[in-house]
């Protein structure tokens, strides 16, 4: 019949594609998004003014269904659509880019959930580009957040972690003036921080790995606000286990990352020049970490080793001379020392602390199986453990190059 | 044969490869992980080696009866009733093998990308594509199969490539973390992801060169085999076991967490997941071909074009079954590992069997003629 009759063929056709002209069940129009670009969480510091803004969206009674987590409070930064600027605009615009939204709630989806109460477009996740804990958030456990974030399959595991010193609607709140967008720029500053040599490469889906890992504990970059206007990178937050336990500062994110093997060097450091009280600006510009693992009498033990190379920078006085291999000779060897000092240093604080951030864990997992799965087999062991660790450091540092000037 | 025979060499193993590389791909690091802990690579591997022993009896019994699929010679083999009533199962089998893996691919795209749309119609257009792509006869299959293969092992081996950037080797070791019968556990159902292969008996008669299926069958599983350990090894590389036991497909998030140098993709799932429908599209179209000749031969009909939608509603309503996805991921699993026995012992039987008949006939004729 119709095989035979094209036109009747054409018309059946034309109908059965009549469905597909209402689109996709997906489709949404991107002036409909409330595009989320960077999430601060904090502590809800009063309760009870609070628990009336919160307001039970997601309860279904009042008394009995109410879960136990304390109530954070979520600042989130949303686009404007039509107002990201794309490429250089001439003159100042006027209006704001972003719009900063502040809710609170038990978990991130419930307070996810209330803020979609308040904004009319749904709320899309895809571009989120950081998320910022509090210190007080992030030392009472991050696991809480993580369930979510894994969960929901708009997040991206490249998204940046930090912590803050501040309140991070603080964060959100703030306008650098180097990028229009904020909370782009705050992004890229995490981002850029590790392409500089002054981070380790730390994201979020890294962070999640190494907190799932049973022997090593994960870190994250701790911002701090100076002078109101501008973020700096004021250390490194270790943890343990999924709490924060300390920070370090800004140069032992150095160290940090001399340990842990990341060969990019960027700190620089004041070395004492022997003999003489003046002192030269020495620059690591690349490492290479050798990190051993053994059992000493079945007690563990790690052997690591540092190679530097390094360059001088600046010196303070004009009564030192960098004119002879020796001197650079013996400002390399004070610096070897120094920085071992301070590797051991950086350790022994971690240690107190049970915070694995090295990752040793995971050699004596890889390497010695057998103990592992008769004494240690959990996150919580291997922390114990880790205290009572020995440890040889060897630094070797060299310095090749002074820069542009002979004297 | 109504059909010449034209399918090289080249084509045979292209079509192995696309139909092997299917859902599967997804939680294969999950069920390495599994199985294996840190060992998983191994698992993989003894995994592939299973599954490569399975096609290459298959092979010998299609290069011993170069005419006939395994429908039509297991009669032959086993005699007509019970050669029919084990066709039947694993006709059935492959019924239900299409209807799961169109199952979990709904379920993956319903949970990652479309949210909005419902499972069902996810589903049913994936059958109703493979329902309409099998009307046509064998060589239009080899053809569809080999123009998608580039297009999936391509994307694949890029963003393996660029996920090593954040490769952590230590996770890896040691080679040998779980005791045994986890080990095997695993290794079955990663064999069990290579099912597709059972093609290979319809493909043979029409082989230009039947000879050449042998050839045809190692490139195919060897490809096949080498994506699938370097997967295995770059998610636990990237992740470490104990993430991806938290992940449904680390696949998936394998292409999620790379980048392409230079900000050109933030993330690579989009590619990924555009590969991944071509390469379930060609999975579930092979399977359903499968179950559709076989039933055609089975019943000795002319024309296959109208069982194809008369089986749809049938697959359809076995892929609506499970009742969650753990649920789904469960019989996948148990369908898995019990499909072993239909796709390796099923035809290691016939060929012993066969192998024994023939040593027999020949010892007669040699005792006929002295």
């Amino acid at each position: 019949m119709w095989h035979k009759n094209p036109s009747l063929r054409l018309i059946i056709i034309f109908f059965l594609l009549f469905p597909l002209l209402s689109g996709c069940w997906d489709s949404q129009e991107i002036e409909q998004r409330a595009t989320v670009l960077a999430i601060g969480i904090d502590q809800a510091s009063n309760k009870e003014e609070h628990r009336q803004s919160e307001g039970g969206i997601t309860h279904l009674d009042k008394n009995s269904s109410e879960p136990k987590e304390e109530l954070i409070k979520v600042t989130a930064q949303i686009a404007v659509p039509g107002r990201i600027p794309l490429g250089p605009t001439q003159g100042q615009s006027s209006q704001n880019s972003v719009l900063i939204v502040q809710v609170v709630g038990h978990t991130i989806q419930d307070a996810m959930l209330n803020l979609q109460q308040q904004v009319a477009y749904e709320t899309f996740l895809g571009h989120l580009r950081i998320i910022v804990l509090n210190e007080k958030v992030a030392k009472k456990g991050t696991q809480r957040f993580n369930d979510f974030l894994r969960r929901n399959p708009q997040i991206r595991r490249t998204a940046s972690l930090a912590v803050s010193k501040e309140p991070a609607a603080d964060y959100m709140k703030l306008v650098p003036e180097l990028q229009r967008v904020p909370s782009l720029y705050l992004a890229d500053m995490v981002d850029n921080l590790s392409a500089l040599g002054r981070f380790p490469p730390s994201f979020i889906g890294l962070f999640w790995s190494i907190l799932s890992s049973k022997g090593q504990d994960p870190y994250l970059p701790f911002l701090t606000i100076k002078d109101k206007r501008s973020i700096q990178l004021s250390g490194l937050a270790y943890f343990s286990g999924d709490r924060m336990a300390g920070k370090t500062s800004p140069l032992e994110i150095g160290f940090f990352m001399a340990i842990r093997g990341i060969g990019r060097g960027g700190y620089s450091a004041f070395i004492k020049v022997p003999g003489k009280d003046e002192f030269v600006l020495v620059r690591a510009i690349s490492r290479k970490t050798k990190v051993k693992v053994n059992l000493k009498d079945g007690k563990p033990h790690v052997d690591i080793k540092v190679r530097y190379e390094s360059e001088i920078e600046e010196k303070t006085s004009k009564n030192v001379y960098i004119n002879d291999s020796n001197i650079v000779g013996k400002i390399q060897n004070e610096a070897s020392k120094e920085i071992a000092k301070s590797l051991k240093k950086l350790i022994a604080k971690t240690q107190k602390a049970e915070s694995d951030i090295f990752g040793f864990g995971e050699h004596f997992r890889a390497e010695y199986p057998k103990y592992w799965n008769k004494e240690i087999r959990t996150k919580e062991n291997w922390n114990r453990v880790y205290k009572d660790l020995t440890y040889d450091v060897h630094v070797d540092s060299r310095i090749h190059r002074v820069g542009m000037k002979a004297k | 044969m109504e059909h010449p025979r034209e399918i090289t060499t080249v084509q045979a193993s292209m079509i192995l490869i696309s139909t092997i590389i299917g859902v599967g791909v997804l939680p294969l690091p999950l069920f390495a992980v599994q199985g294996g802990g840190t060992g998983a690579p191994l698992v993989t591997f003894a995994g592939i080696i299973l599954a490569a022993i399975g096609l290459f009896i298959l092979t010998a019994l299609g290069i011993r009866h170069p005419k006939k699929t395994i429908i039509t010679y297991g009669e032959d083999i086993v005699g007509k009733w019970i050669g029919k009533m084990c066709s039947m199962i694993v006709i059935f089998f492959f019924v239900i093998l299409s209807a799961l893996a169109a199952r979990e691919f709904g379920e993956v795209v319903v949970s990652a990308v479309l949210r909005e749309t419902p499972l069902e119609v996810t589903v049913i257009v994936m059958l109703l594509i493979a329902c309409l792509s099998v009307r046509y006869n064998i060589n239009t299959f080899a053809y569809i199969h080999n123009f998608y293969v580039p297009a999936i092992l391509g994307p694949v081996l890029i963003i393996v490539a660029f996920s090593l950037k954040n490769a952590n080797p230590i996770y890896l070791r040691p080679l040998i973390e779980k005791d045994f019968i986890s080990m095997v556990k695993g290794m079955l159902t990663i064999s069990g992801l290579f099912q597709g292969s059972f093609i290979v008996t319809m493909v043979i008669p029409f082989m230009k060169n039947p000879k050449k299926a042998k050839k045809a069958s190692f490139w195919g599983i060897f490809i096949t085999g080498g994506v699938y350990l370097l997967i295995v090894i770059a998610t636990i590389a990237v992740f470490g076991t104990e993430e991806i036991k938290q992940i449904f497909w680390p696949t998936l998030e394998l292409a999620r967490t790379t980048a392409l140098p230079g900000n050109i993709l933030q993330r690579l799932d989009v590619i990924f997941l555009a590969v991944w429908v071509t390469a379930v599209f060609t999975t579930l179209f092979s399977s359903y071909y499968f179950t559709i000749y076989s039933i055609k031969q089975m019943a000795k009909l002319k024309d296959h074009r109208m069982i194809s939608f008369f089986i749809l509603p049938f697959v359809f309503f076995l892929a609506m079954l499970p009742q969650n996805i753990l649920q789904l991921y469960d019989v996948i699993q148990i369908a898995g590992r019990v499909g072993l026995l239909i796709t390796i012992l099923y035809p290691a039987m016939l060929l012993a069997i066969d192998l024994f008949r023939s040593r027999r006939r020949r010892e007669k004729s040699v005792a006929q003629e002295s």
